[in-house]
Formats: structure tokens, sequence, C-alpha cells
């Protein structure tokens, strides 16, 4: 009896946290915590709780001290770190983790997020505005100044050493875009994967705080208080041909990003043709709820100590942020060139709006907007800004795939 | 694409390796999303040309009667009667276009109201 007593506690927890040593425990104890300030910072601050719980808990989940090889691991980021995806080993042995995990490594969730934003989105105001597409565009900026940093860093930290991929990854934070950075990490750079969506998803909570200041800076105060003409009403005919037309030119220009505009544009059909209102309802409710909770859990259950605790994290999360503000910056920049072109008609303002975020950029432009000039409605008109930088974060991880994928 | 060793595994990037190749790819890169997003500029434009009717067929001439307080700014009423009658008659604001409005008085006198609008309260 004793000796069974005796196994029973070799394969508790207690005796996995120090079966490598004191140091490992150290970081065991380091990661949980860690787990356990994001789960503070989505409960109580409501950081984006509905994907950084789900990161948070996944990250509890994978760092739990466990024996080795027991069948009790729910995740195995090994297995997936190969050149070739091992399908059927990961089916034999793998833990619930593994299984939902394999739907990130395949890129099966990113685009079907997309499938669900795009029910919930409308392209209305951007129809009706044309130019404001280019300002989500510009919003891109960001991405690519961000890339140039991290290879950057890369050459004068002698301990981070990113190519190309990572940097890549790095700079798609920048389209202030969850799904979008997670499929280009899980295909150019799956060891940085929980680092990147953890900042990703914190910092596009922290967007009402980044952007303002930026907002200020680089408008002037007339500027800011422009007040711009109503738009047009868009019949449901555009509505539907939009979708379809978009789908075909991204296709024609940057197949990489079709998955993902693909999965936006039918999303956006389901709704507006107003034939498949049950499909529509699906896409936006249930399957995206159901996505969004495995898409979490994997995504921080990739977060292991050996993967998390290293000074390549720090500088992702200090390179996410500066995407961040120069994603803004670009958008407030064509902005500004517009209000000088049309002769005062753009308020600048909708130009942060083209970092996608939806719709919390946009809101971010009204009230902005509204603290200059109390009767101004900006919301509509950031709005059409707001859903091109869906389409363009797109496109830019469509460019990065298509540049980097096969070397 | 052709990509050094060192930057493609990230092991001995250069300063001006980094800055040159980094450069490149930004201008490829933004030019290539600006490509495809002023492609669909361009599309929406035409959208405008082949769809949008001019808004003078548009929209319904709605002449409003309503009671109201006159106390807000005439902007501001003007807004809220559109909303309201957009509301009423399910359509867009857009369509509606507020051309006079006029306060109409009721029949009763307004102690007669207020005494039924009591006893109606009374009986909840």
């Amino acid at each position: 009896m004793l000796e069974s007593f005796a196994s029973f506690l070799q394969s508790t927890g207690v005796a996995a946290l120090f079966q490598d040593g004191v140091v490992d425990a150290v970081k065991i104890i380091i990661m949980l915590a860690v787990a356990c300030v994001l789960l503070y910072l989505a409960i109580v601050k409501k950081f984006e709780p509905l994907l950084l719980l789900p990161i948070a808990f996944g990250m509890l989940l994978t760092n739990l001290p466990m024996i080795k090889d027991s069948s009790a691991i729910m995740m195995h980021p090994e297995f997936f770190t190969g050149k070739v995806l091992e399908v059927g080993k990961i089916c034999r042995e793998g833990g619930l983790l593994d299984l939902l995990y394999l739907g990130v490594k395949l890129g099966i969730y990113p685009p079907l997020i997309f499938l669900g934003i795009g029910c919930m989105t409308d392209f209305g105001p951007l129809i009706a505005n044309p130019k404001s597409i280019l300002l989500g565009a510009a919003a891109q900026f960001g991405v690519f100044f961000t890339f140039v940093g991290a290879l950057v860093i890369s050459a004068l930290i002698p301990s981070i050493s990113w190519g190309v991929k990572e940097a890549a990854s790095i700079g798609i934070i920048g389209g202030a875009d969850g799904p979008t950075a997670i499929y280009v990490t899980k295909t150019l750079a799956p060891a940085l994967l929980p680092a990147i969506a953890v900042a990703a998803y914190s910092y596009m909570a922290l967007i009402p705080i980044i952007q303002p200041p930026f907002m200020k800076l680089f408008t002037t105060k007339k500027a800011r208080s422009v007040v711009m003409e109503q738009l047009r009403p868009v019949s449901k005919t555009e509505k539907i041909i939009f979708p379809i037309v978009v789908t075909i030119v991204v296709a024609l220009v940057i197949p990489d990003a079709v998955s993902l505009v693909g999965c936006l544009m039918l999303g956006n059909l389901l709704k507006e043709s107003g034939v498949c209102d049950r499909l529509a309802k699906t896409a936006q409710n249930e399957l995206m709820n159901i996505i969004t909770i495995f898409l979490g859990v994997t995504v921080g259950a990739t977060a292991t100590a050996e993967a998390f605790l290293s000074p390549a994290t720090l500088g992702i999360i200090a390179l996410g942020l500066i995407a961040f503000i120069f994603s803004t910056i670009g958008g407030l920049l064509l902005g500004d060139l517009m209000y000088v072109l049309t002769k005062g008609k753009v308020n600048p303002l909708i130009g942060s709006a083209g970092v996608s975020a939806v719709p919390m950029a946009a809101r971010v432009s009204q009230m902005v907007g509204q603290k200059e000039n109390p009767s101004n409605f900006l919301l509509m008109h950031a709005m059409g800004p707001n859903v091109a930088g869906v389409i363009g974060s797109a496109v830019a991880a469509g460019v990065f795939l298509s540049m980097f994928t096969g070397i | 694409m052709n990509v050094s060793e060192s930057l493609r595994t990230g092991i001995g990037v250069t300063l001006s390796e980094a800055l040159g190749f980094g450069g490149m790819t930004t201008v490829v890169g933004l030019a290539i999303v600006f490509g495809i997003l002023l492609i669909l500029m361009i599309v929406l434009y035409l959208f405008k040309l082949i769809f949008y009717k001019s808004p003078e067929k548009m929209k319904k001439e709605v002449v409003t009667e309503t009671a109201s307080a006159s106390e807000e700014d005439e902007e501001e009423l003007v807004a809220v009667l559109t909303a309201a009658v957009a509301a009423t008659l399910q359509t867009s604001a857009n369509r509606v276009r507020i051309n006079t409005y006029k306060r109409v008085h009721t029949d009763s006198p307004v102690w007669n109201r207020a005494g039924r609008k009591e006893a109606m309260e009374n009986k909840l």
C-alpha cells in the first residue's frame, strides 16, 4: 500500500514541478504568473476578453507541471516544430490541445474567423466614399516599418536572430488584426506565435490609449474640427457586387491573400445577399464563437517557457507598439494629404481608423473628433477606412506570404 | 525572391543588409497594397457612375406635422424629426427631407388632458 502511495506522490504536479531542477521550476512559476496577469487584464481590465481570456487560460494549461511523457499533457509544441507535420503521430499521441492546434497549424481558424467578421461588416461607408479605401492602405505603413525595425534589431543585438520570416510576422502586428497576424505567424515563424498573438490582442485593446496622442500630434486643430459631407446612400446591388469584385481583384493580383479576403467577402455576401440569413447568423455567432475558443486556447497553449521567456518576447512587445503607432501615423499623414487636396473636405482623423481593429479604431476617430467639435459625427466616415484596413492588412499579409513562404 | 543566407536565418545580419532589404520590401510591399486598393477605389467610383441615381429622384418629400417642444435649436429639431419620420416609414434617413414643420394643437385644453392623464396613471 505504501508503494502505491509513493507512486501516486511521484505522479503529482508537485513532483513534476521539480523534476528538471529549481531553474525550470522557477520558469514554470513565472509562466503561470504571466498567465494569471493576462487573466487579470482580460477579466478586470476587459482587454479584448473574448480572446485574451482563452489565450491566458491556454497558457496556464500548457505550463502546468507534468511528468515527462505523461498522457495528461494536453499540448506538445514539439510535435509542430518539424519540417513535416506528422498528423498521424499527433492523432495517436497528442492531447486535446494538440488536436485543436491543428486548426491553427493548417490555417483553418483564421479564415473562418474572417468569415464571421465578414458577416458583421458593413462595407456601405466604404462604397459611399471610395477614396477612404486608400487610408486603409496607408495605415499598413507600420507593418513594413516594423519589418525593417525587426531586421535592424536582429543586426544590432547578437542574442536575437530574426530573419525575414520572423520580421514579417512581427511587422504584421501593425495590421491590428489578430487572425491575420496569427495566419502569417503560424506559416512563417511558428515559434513566435504566442508572443505575437498576445502583443496583437493587447495593443488592440489599448488602441483608445495609444492612438489619441498621435492623432493630435499629426493633425491641426482646424483640420480636426472639419465636418464631413453626409455619405450617399448605397444600394443593395452595390453591396452585393462589392464582395464578389474584391475577391476577384485580390485573387488576380495576390493569390496568397485569397484565403483571408475570400472568406471575409464570402461572409459579407452571405449577409448582403439577404437570402442566406441562417448561414450568416451561424457564421457570425455560433461558428465564430466556437473557433474563437479553439483559436485562443491553442495559441495560448504554444506559450511554453522556452518559447515565451526570452529577450525576443520583450523585443516583440516593444516592436508591436511601434507597429501600431506607425500604422496610425501612416493613416493620419494620408488623411492630412487628403485634407489639403480636397481643400478641407476630409477630416484627417478618419485616417487613423485605417488600422483595422474594427470598430474600435473608428470609435477613437469619432471620440477625438467630437472633443474638437461636439456636434461632429465622424463614426460612419471612419468606418470606411476602418473596413478598408481589414482588406489592406490581409493584402499586406499576402505580400509577406508570397515573398517569404518558400524560402 | 532572392534572400541572402543571413537574412533567411537571421544569424549574422548586417545593418546595411537589414536597411537595404527592409527598405526594398517596404517599397514593394506598400506599392502592392496601394495598387490593389487603388484598383478597388476605381471600381468603387465605377459603382457610383453605374448604380447611383441623383438624389433629387430618390428623395421623397415628406411634409410632416407634429407637436414638439421648440426649445432646441432648429437644426437639431429637424434632425430629430427626420429620424422619427424615417423610423415610422421604415426607410433610410437619407430618403427623407423635412421641408416644413408645424406644431399641431389638440382640441382639448391642456388642463383636461392633464386630468385624463392623471386618471389613467392612477388606474395603473
